[in-house]
């Protein structure tokens, strides 16, 4: 998709019903390139700037999945409660993202290879939205089980463990979608 | 401290073992108090908090350790509950609450095979059983019809009776195992206290793949269950009542518990006859605490083997991708193994072991393992589903040798309740080790028949344990050689029994679950002969189903 017909599908859905005098659309924080990752993110509603960042950070790193504005508040409050620092962390991220042109791919050498101080972030904020879980050791909170992206990831074969896979013997045959070789 | 109760019977541990034989007890009219350190938990409590953990792949999340019953626990820093003497870790785990630790076990209901008796005779290693597996086979059936376990009549193990009901239906990923590993090796159903039709007023199976660490439906049978039946028979469980010593009189015989309740307040309670049931750490251990003027060693350790023979079951493993899409995670989570290397001549040179195959969801486990080389983007996506579609994994069960060297201590350190922790000394041998060498074979051969690449041995020298504690109040025939007699009773206390999976004399390959469960049945009809009380009705003693 290009950065025009992403802001086409902002206008499309810009009807959708939250106050848009008071908040702003990911798309106007990110930079072209940056924007062209993540097409599908950018009429995402945001709060503010530092929110937003969270977001654009995120849209990056979870590659199509939808962010679900519940669960992106939830963990950004998260990410915060932990980390006072973490919204001018992931504006300083977002920035990099923005001027450096970075991808999912080159995000993490990039920050590792500079030895910046916000290597850890990308797998914080990662591990936030595929394992639902903020933080680490006896620190850690579960924000998300069910919703978590790792398991609507897969969602269409297995549910969640201690969730039913179906009446009885419903395990016996082959999954949709499960190909030989 | 006051005189708080008496009883006929004082079970020390509400596990599935304890429970069990307090049942039996009490169905015979009999009164019968369980003491159990830990606190009654619910079902529903400990969903929830697996699905509010941090850790849902630690079997222990769920299960917090209390200060004032603690228990081990490792993640995510190891409290230093059970101390460790080395050589070798043994980072034992175990739940002291209402239950005990079955409510995280994956309900491997197995009987031994009838060698595993005669170790010492067949293959000259080991110790022989004081009795045969002809011995133990009405028990391990009656057992089966309590935990209500499903299986196949093909895993060695001879049967006089059918199993309760036929086995859980197999997931489609052990299906593809079975048939593509055929016919070099036979891949068969485990035997598993899980229902695969209503049974016992529980419901069958319908595939969560919780087993471990809990199963959310009561699908399968566990120690809370057990409980539970044994109140309903009429025993009375005191929870939060830490059993730190045993008291005797002149003539050896056990008089009395003395307990600390929630607030550390000591409570002394006296019976006719203890039977103790606090698994195979906690149990040496209180023996231990409980050393006397008289008994300068601890109770029922004029042998000093009390704590020793400590034996587990050291897992290796091979984990691999698939060359097609199994996606482990729907069904059981342990439904299949191979058993064809659980006995042979070969076990006087090396371990016998079972080859088990998990059906554990790779999903979470492959997440973290993205996240940690930072695969993001839409490129995580696709790892996760392939990972979670190919990945598949087995484990060797090996069995260990009673070595009087691998055993539980009493440490010098103290735990939150100001009572010496236990200590574990402990280290893999040469046996063992030859076992884990010889099914490499199996694994090399296992992975070439599935198509396997990316082949993930576990670490060469690192064992993962299994938490089937044997071996350290270990029965036999010869009181200067073991803890106990044939039927559980302490060679030294004529009125003390232990009914506990510390009484196996060897671990065999199998979870040793059920053969603690039909030992204590077997002990408690030992129990009644003895006093003269005629047993429950056989069908009120097997829980008929519902």
């Amino acid at each position: 998709m290009t950065t025009d017909s992403a802001i086409a599908a902002i206008t499309e859905t810009s009807a959708r019903p939250f106050n848009p005098g008071r908040r702003l659309l990911l798309g106007a924080l990110l930079s072209a390139s940056a924007a062209a990752l993540v097409p599908w993110a950018l009429a995402e509603p945001v709060d503010n700037a530092e929110q937003g960042a969270f977001l654009g950070v995120s849209a990056l790193l979870v590659g199509r999945l939808a962010l679900e504005p519940g669960l992106a508040q939830r963990l950004y409050d998260a990410l915060v409660a932990q980390n006072a620092q973490f919204p001018t962390q992931a504006s300083a991220l977002l920035a990099q993202i923005n001027e450096r042109g970075l991808t999912a791919a080159t995000l993490q050498p990039a920050l590792d290879e500079a030895q910046s101080p916000l290597a850890p972030l990308p797998r914080q904020i990662a591990g936030a939205w595929f394992l639902g879980i903020v933080g680490s050791g006896e620190n850690a909170v579960c924000v998300a089980y069910e919703e978590a992206l790792n398991a609507t990831i897969v969602g269409d074969i297995l549910k969640p463990p201690s969730y039913a896979d179906g009446a009885y013997g419903s395990w016996a045959t082959k999954p949709e979608g499960a190909g030989h070789g | 401290m006051a005189e708080s109760m008496n009883t006929d019977f004082l079970v020390i541990g509400s596990g599935i073992i304890g429970s069990l034989a307090a049942r039996k007890l009490a169905l015979a009219g009999a009164s019968v108090l369980i003491l159990e350190a830990g606190p009654r938990v619910t079902r529903g409590e400990i969903v929830s908090r697996f699905r509010n953990s941090t850790r849902r792949s630690d079997l222990m999340s769920p299960y917090p350790s209390v200060p004032t019953a603690p228990h081990p626990i490792y993640q995510p820093t190891d409290s230093g509950y059970l101390v460790q003497a080395g050589p070798y870790p043994y980072p034992a785990e175990y739940i002291r609450q209402f239950g005990g630790t079955t409510w995280h076990w994956a309900a491997q209901a197995w009987r031994n095979v009838p060698n595993d008796f005669r170790l010492h005779s067949l293959y000259g290693v080991g110790v022989d059983w004081p009795i045969s597996y002809a011995d133990l086979e009405p028990y391990y059936q009656e057992a089966e019809e309590i935990m209500g376990v499903s299986g196949a009549d093909n895993t060695g193990s001879p049967r006089k009776q059918p199993f309760p009901m036929e086995p859980v239906i197999e997931p489609y990923a052990m299906r593809r195992v079975r048939e593509r590993l055929a016919p070099q090796y036979k891949v068969v159903s485990n035997t598993t206290a899980r229902n695969s039709v209503g049974y016992g007023g529980r419901p069958a199976c319908c595939g969560n793949n919780n087993c471990q660490p809990i199963c959310p439906v009561d699908a399968q049978y566990h120690g809370g269950i057990a409980a539970l039946q044994a109140e309903a028979a009429g025993v009375t469980i005191r929870v939060n009542a830490n059993v730190y010593q045993l008291e005797h009189d002149a003539q050896g015989r056990i008089t009395a518990a003395l307990y600390y309740d929630a607030d550390k307040k000591s409570h002394r309670v006296t019976a006719k006859t203890f039977i103790l049931a606090a698994n195979g750490i906690e149990s040496p251990r209180l023996l231990l605490l409980s050393a006397s003027s008289k008994y300068p060693k601890g109770l029922a350790n004029s042998s000093d083997m009390v704590g020793r023979h400590l034996m587990d079951h050291p897992s290796t493993s091979l984990t691999f991708d698939a060359d097609e899409d199994l996606w482990l995670g729907r069904g059981p989570q342990s439904p299949s193994s191979i058993g064809t290397m659980r006995d042979g001549d070969f076990r006087g040179q090396h371990a016998a072991y079972r080859l088990d195959f998990t059906n554990i969801s790779r999903v979470d486990g492959a997440t973290k393992d993205l996240i940690s080389r930072a695969v993001f983007g839409e490129e995580f996506e696709r790892q996760l589903r392939f990972a979670s579609a190919r990945e598949m994994s087995l484990k060797t069960v090996l069995e260990v040798l009673p070595d009087p060297e691998n055993r539980i201590t009493l440490s010098s350190e103290k735990d939150s309740m100001g009572i010496p922790k236990p200590q574990a000394h402990y280290a893999i041998g040469e046996y063992t080790r030859l076992g884990h060498e010889r099914a490499q074979k199996d694994f090399a051969a296992i992975a070439r028949l599935m198509g396997g690449t990316n082949l993930r041995p576990s670490k060469e020298g690192a064992y993962a344990n299994n938490q089937h504690i044997c071996g350290t109040l270990s029965m036999g025939r010869d009181p200067a050689a073991s803890v106990c007699n044939e039927w559980g009773r302490a060679h030294d206390h004529a009125n003390l029994f232990f009914c506990s999976t510390g009484v196996l004399p060897t671990c065999g390959t199998c979870n040793s679950t059920e053969n603690g469960v039909a030992l204590a049945l077997r002990t408690v009809d030992h129990i009644l002969a003895e006093q003269g009380i005629k047993p429950g009705t056989a069908a009120a003693a097997a829980g008929a189903p519902a």
